[in-house]
Order: structure tokens, then C-alpha cells, then sequence
């Protein structure tokens, strides 16, 4: 026997049967003879067609003489037994190997990570979470520094200029011009929303999401929340998709395939298009309410009260168990800053490629309505029903753009606000009724896509007028309560 | 990305054409880290193909250890030598067929009664054989320690730990791969 063979102690017949066919074998087979003995008597077929190719009509009826003699005098099967002698040396071998520490060593991030899952520490954590990465970060960084100088210094100072005067010099027609630049031009206003307003927004929430994500802190979260998510029929797995809303409610409702039950699934695409606002929706809203922290408070707890109160409702309304949830929890680790770059760059991309195609064609869209003055018809009818919620007539069209888009629609209310300004209570109002309005076009699209046209289009029909008769009650309220 | 499929086909071509090169080949279980340790080893240069006859997809890439390029063959999971599924099959063939210069047995180190098996085997065949053990990440968190110079004395093969996820160990497996095809040269 060679010594580089590790010293497994197979039965004796079987060491006497291997080494007499390892004995017989003259090929080159790359293994061993003696491993190629032993798969032989535990009767392995394609070795066997190999062995015999190679050795020739003699040899092989001697080599399966053995084969079959081994096999006939032992009780058990072979493979078996080999395995066994295996098995026992591994025991042998790992003797003393791996020991299980008593005590380990809980590190600092440890640590942290268990207490972001008790409600008296991890509350309090969500809630700096939540405002560093998503008001201090995605609202007051990236919507109002980036998108001031974006916007307001590249656009609205030298580039739209720019645009109309060089259109207006070389295009005779008013309307191709208005198509192009001017107040609703292709570029004026679609590449500027997408470029200026909704891109770095998105960029900032994604930056943040990957971070966090990267962290572990998002199973954490889904422990942390669950009982709560259990009384809106969810379990806390559905944070993923939640937050994931609060970046893009199209990219979030194709996340909701995560969830386990078609229940659950039907009511997070339900609250995504309903309470849910998107980051650059999200992102306007808070650079717009920031100056104003009264409306920005009672729009926030407005929002979450009806989230709370429509997921209550349905989990009492839908047939059907609630969720039980059992989730992994990874260690807390500092994100790599490869990982997160690629995340956060491969889903601005992804937004990106998804997004300008369809400003572009809003923006086409609302030329076209212009044009023929179905636009001003609809906007008038609009700004009717808007007045309603004590809101001045031009909201109308912000609403109307909020059809083509979510964000769309914010950013409008954002130009309405540049204008002119609105008082606390328009300002709260807008804001709540344009969150819970209808969701935009690409998630309307992967809603009918993931959940069906009927479940979409009920879910349309019933957010619409919903979202007047809150925004009508808001305004009622705040009006008794005094606020201009 | 294109750019990737690009290389790729270029790479075909040179596979076919080229010198051959000196070949790692990867085997263990499923799930213990193979692919992402193939991704670790190799860079660009990388061909998936079904392996001739069947449907099983092995993969092949080029990577450096030392001053050596040597091309790295990712195998489908095995248990054990004696082969039932096609897989197990398909990684065996490879074993056989291809002559490698060094053998890499990636086995998870939560779990090494059930990974050891398969290294015997690999021994008893008389393969170039490393072991390395993986997850060692994993094994840290649940307070597993590993003595791996007690079980390299045993075993009298190299083991290298590693935590492929991270790029841990990667440099010394590297050069531990260049130390046995030197030496088998």
C-alpha cells in the first residue's frame, strides 16, 4: 500500500478483493487503481464499462469474478460497508477539530443588532433611521440642494433658455415648439422633471436603500414590526416591499412576489398604491412641506392614519389566515461599498431606462391634449373638483398630471408652489390627496401585470374617488380647526 | 453586461486555439460555495457549456495564482465518487478526463462530518487534492473554531480556510494551488 492512502480500515474481505483487482488493472485512469478497485465492487456501472474497454475481454472477466464473489459473501451491501469505514475515520479525523466555543466573544454590532429588535430601543432607532436616511438625506439633500441647483441653476437659468430661444430660431411652427420647449416641451419639461427633479431623488433613496439593506437592518426591521403588520393582515416580511415603496411603488409592487399568500400580496400592492408615497413623490413633498412643519406633520400622520386604518379594514374584509412568519436573521455587518454602489447603480439604471421613455411620452401626451384642448378641458373640469378641497383651480392640472405620473404630478405641485405659494392648509391638503391618489401609469401597468386586470382596476376605481373624499374630509377639518 | 459576452466568445476562441493551460478543477458538495469561490479564482475570461452528451453546464475560467495562469473548471455538486446523478457523473468525468494539476475539495466547515467522506476519496484516488474549508465566516458567527493545522497533519493534504463571500483566504489558497502544481511538475 502506498502512504499517501489515508489509513481508512475497510473490512478485510474488501481490502483483499480491492488490491486483487487494483492487482489486475494496467490502465491509466487518472485515479487511483485502488479507488478504481473499490468503485468496481461497489458495482459502479460507468467505471465498469471504462475498466472493461480498457483491460480487454481477459482482465475483465477476472476483475468481475471478484466483483461478484465479494458481493455474494457479504451480507450487506458493499457500498454500504465502505461507506461505513468511511464515516467511522472522519469521526476519528475531526477529534478535536472544530470545538465549540462556550462563550463567545458578542461583538459591538451584535449587540446593536439585537436591541434594533426590542420595541424600547428599536423604535427609537427606526426613527432615526428614518430621519437621517430619508428626510435629513433623500428630502433636505437630495430633493432640495440637488434638485435647487439641478433644477433651478442648470434648467431654469441656462438650459431652458437656451432650448426656447434656439427652437423659436429655427422652428417656424409654434406647435412643434411648444412640443419641444415652452411650458410642457419634450425636453423643457419631461427631460427636466426626469433629469432635474426625479433622478436624484431616486438616486439619494436607492444610495440609502443599499446601505441599508447591505446592513442586515431590514430583517431586523421585519422582526421588529411584525406584530404591528400582523393587525393589517401582514407579516413583517412585507416591511421589504413597504420600504422598497418608498423608492419606487413600481420596482416595490414587483417585490410584493416575496410574500407568501395571495392575501398578503393583495394587500401590500393595495397600500403601495394607496398610502405609500414614492421618494421623488416623497421627496417633493418634503422639500415643499420642510418650510411649513405643521402641514408636514399633519400631512405625515394623515398618511398613516389612513395606511393603518385601510390595512386593518382589509385584513377584516379579505377572507382568509393570516401570515405566519419565520424569517433568518443575518449578523449585523458595515455594507461593502462595492456591493452597495452596484445595487444602487444597476436600480437607477433600471428606473432610469423605465422612467424617461414615459416622461417623454407625457410630455407628448399632455402637447397632444394642449393642442387639441381636450387637455384644458379635462384640467378645468379638474380644477372644479379640486376647488372642492379648497384648493385653487390651477391644482387641477397638477392632479391631472399626477395621472401620467406620480411624481409627475408632485413635481407640478412643486412649479404651483414656485408660482405662487399656498397656505398650510392647501399646501397639507395637496399633498395627502396627490399621496394617496392613483398610482402612476408604470405601477398601474406590473399592478395589472402581477395581480390581475380585475383586482387592478378595482383597486383604481376605489383609490380615485377615495382620495377626493379624504382630501375633501382633511380640508373640512383643518378649516374647523382654524388653519388658513 | 455585453462587454462580458464579448470576452466570452473570444475566450472560446482562444480556449480552442491557445496553448492549453494547467487545470484546477473544483469539486465538493452542493451549496458550499463553489461558484462564488470559482468567481473569487477567475476573472473575465469565463465559458459555460453543457458538458458533451448531456445537459449538465460546467464552467471554465482562467485565473492567476502566483506567476502560474491556470484555467479553473467550476464542477456540478458531488456527494461522493460512486456516482448516481447525472451531476455526479458529469463532475466524476471531469476528474477523469481532464488531468487536473490540482484538486480543490471546498467543503462547508459547519459541517465537516459530512464533507470529509468525500475527501478520503479524493485521496484514496491519488488526486492532487487541497481541502479547503469554507464558510468560515459562518463557522465564526456560530463559535465554531477549526483547528486546521491538527487536521492538515492528519489528513496530510493542505487546508486552507476560507470565507469565499468575503475574499478571505483567497491569497493563500492562491498560493498554495501554485506550490502543488510546482511540485507535481
Amino acid at each position: 500500500m502506498s502512504d499517501k492512502r489515508p489509513n481508512v480500515v475497510y473490512p478485510p474481505p474488501i481490502i483483499q478483493s480491492a488490491s486483487s483487482i487494483a492487482r489486475q488493472l494496467k490502465g491509466d485512469y487518472n485515479l487511483s487503481r485502488w479507488a478504481m478497485a473499490l468503485l468496481l465492487l461497489q458495482g459502479d456501472q460507468d467505471i465498469a464499462l471504462l475498466v472493461r474497454r480498457c483491460e480487454g475481454q481477459n482482465r475483465w472477466q477476472e476483475i468481475n469474478l471478484i466483483v461478484e464473489k465479494t458481493k455474494k459473501s457479504s451480507t450487506e451491501p458493499i457500498s454500504y460497508l465502505i461507506a461505513l469505514s468511511r464515516q467511522q475515520v472522519v469521526q476519528e479525523l475531526l477529534q478535536g477539530v472544530v470545538v465549540k466555543e462556550k462563550l463567545r466573544q458578542r461583538t459591538r454590532l451584535d449587540i446593536l443588532g439585537d436591541l434594533t429588535m426590542r420595541p424600547p430601543v428599536g423604535i427609537p432607532i427606526l426613527v432615526l433611521v428614518l430621519y437621517f436616511a430619508l428626510y435629513r438625506f433623500v428630502g433636505v439633500f437630495g430633493a432640495g440642494k440637488v434638485v435647487d441647483y439641478l433644477e433651478g441653476t442648470i434648467f431654469q437659468t441656462y438650459l431652458n433658455p437656451w432650448i426656447n430661444t434656439l427652437v423659436e430660431r429655427y422652428i417656424p411652427w409654434l406647435a412643434i415648439q411648444d412640443l419641444l420647449a415652452h411650458d410642457y416641451g419634450v425636453i423643457t419639461l419631461g427631460l427636466r422633471y426626469a433629469v432635474a427633479i426625479i433622478l436624484p431623488i431616486v438616486g439619494c433613496f436607492f444610495l440609502v436603500f443599499s446601505i441599508i439593506e447591505d446592513s442586515g437592518y431590514l430583517p431586523r426591521l421585519a422582526l421588529l414590526v411584525d406584530r404591528l403588520f400582523k393587525s393589517l393582515g401582514l407579516s413583517g416580511r412585507a416591511v421589504i416591499p413597504l420600504t422598497l415603496g418608498f423608492g419606487c411603488g413600481t420596482m416595490a409592487t414587483l417585490v410584493t412576489r416575496t410574500l407568501e399568500t395571495k392575501r398578503e400580496r393583495i394587500i401590500a400592492t393595495f397600500l403601495l398604491a394607496l398610502a405609500v408615497p414614492c421618494s421623488a413623490q416623497l421627496g417633493v413633498i418634503l422639500s415643499l412641506l420642510s418650510a411649513q412643519p405643521i402641514a408636514l406633520a399633519i400631512w405625515a400622520v394623515f398618511v398613516l392614519l389612513v395606511f393603518l386604518l385601510a390595512g386593518y379594514l382589509l385584513a377584516h374584509i379579505l377572507p382568509g389566515q393570516g401570515p405566519i412568519f419565520y424569517m433568518e436573521v443575518p449578523p449585523l455587518r458595515v455594507p461593502e461599498f462595492r456591493n452597495v454602489f452596484i445595487k444602487t447603480f444597476t436600480r437607477m439604471r433600471w428606473y432610469f431606462l423605465e422612467i424617461v421613455p414615459m416622461f417623454v411620452l407625457s410630455s407628448v401626451f399632455i402637447w397632444f391634449g394642449k393642442i387639441t384642448s381636450l387637455f384644458d378641458y379635462i384640467a378645468e373640469r379638474l380644477g372644479q373638483l379640486v376647488t372642492y378641497l379648497g384648493l385653487p383651480s390651477a391644482a387641477g392640472e397638477v392632479f391631472l398630471f399626477g395621472f401620467f405620473r406620480r411624481d409627475y404630478g408632485a413635481a407640478g405641485l412643486y412649479d404651483l408652489v414656485a408660482q405662487g405659494g399656498l397656505t398650510v392648509r392647501q399646501l397639507a391638503v395637496a399633498a395627502a390627496t396627490l399621496t394617496l391618489f392613483v398610482p402612476c401609469v408604470a405601477q398601474f401597468s406590473v399592478m395589472v401585470k402581477e395581480r390581475g386586470l380585475i383586482t387592478a382596476l378595482s383597486m383604481a376605481a376605489f383609490i380615485f374617488p377615495f382620495a377626493f373624499a379624504v382630501g375633501y374630509t382633511l380640508n373640512l377639518l383643518l378649516t374647523a380647526a382654524g388653519l388658513a | 453586461m455585453p462587454c462580458c459576452r464579448l470576452w466570452r466568445k473570444t475566450s472560446i476562441k482562444n480556449g480552442q486555439k491557445g496553448p492549453s493551460l494547467k487545470k484546477v478543477v473544483l469539486v465538493g458538495n452542493p451549496n458550499v460555495g463553489k461558484s462564488v469561490l470559482f468567481n473569487r479564482l477567475t476573472g473575465l475570461y469565463v465559458t459555460v457549456s453543457n458538458y458533451p452528451g448531456t445537459t449538465v453546464e460546467v464552467t471554465r475560467g482562467r485565473g492567476r495564482f502566483l506567476e502560474e495562469e491556470l484555467e479553473v473548471i467550476d464542477t456540478p455538486g458531488m456527494y461522493s465518487l460512486f456516482s448516481i446523478t447525472a451531476e455526479e457523473e458529469v463532475a466524476r468525468q471531469l476528474l477523469l478526463q481532464e488531468r487536473p494539476a490540482a484538486v480543490i475539495h471546498v467543503a462547508d466547515g459547519r459541517n465537516l462530518g459530512r464533507m470529509l467522506p468525500l475527501t478520503l476519496q479524493l485521496m484514496e484516488a491519488e488526486l492532487p487534492l487541497i481541502l479547503v474549508i469554507n464558510l468560515m465566516d459562518e463557522m465564526r458567527r456560530l463559535g465554531l473554531r477549526l483547528n486546521r493545522d491538527l487536521l492538515s497533519r492528519r489528513l496530510r493534504i493542505p487546508v486552507v480556510p476560507i470565507a469565499a463571500t468575503l475574499n478571505e483566504g483567497i491569497d493563500e489558497l492562491q498560493k498554495k494551488v501554485a506550490e502543488l502544481v510546482r511540485q507535481a511538475a
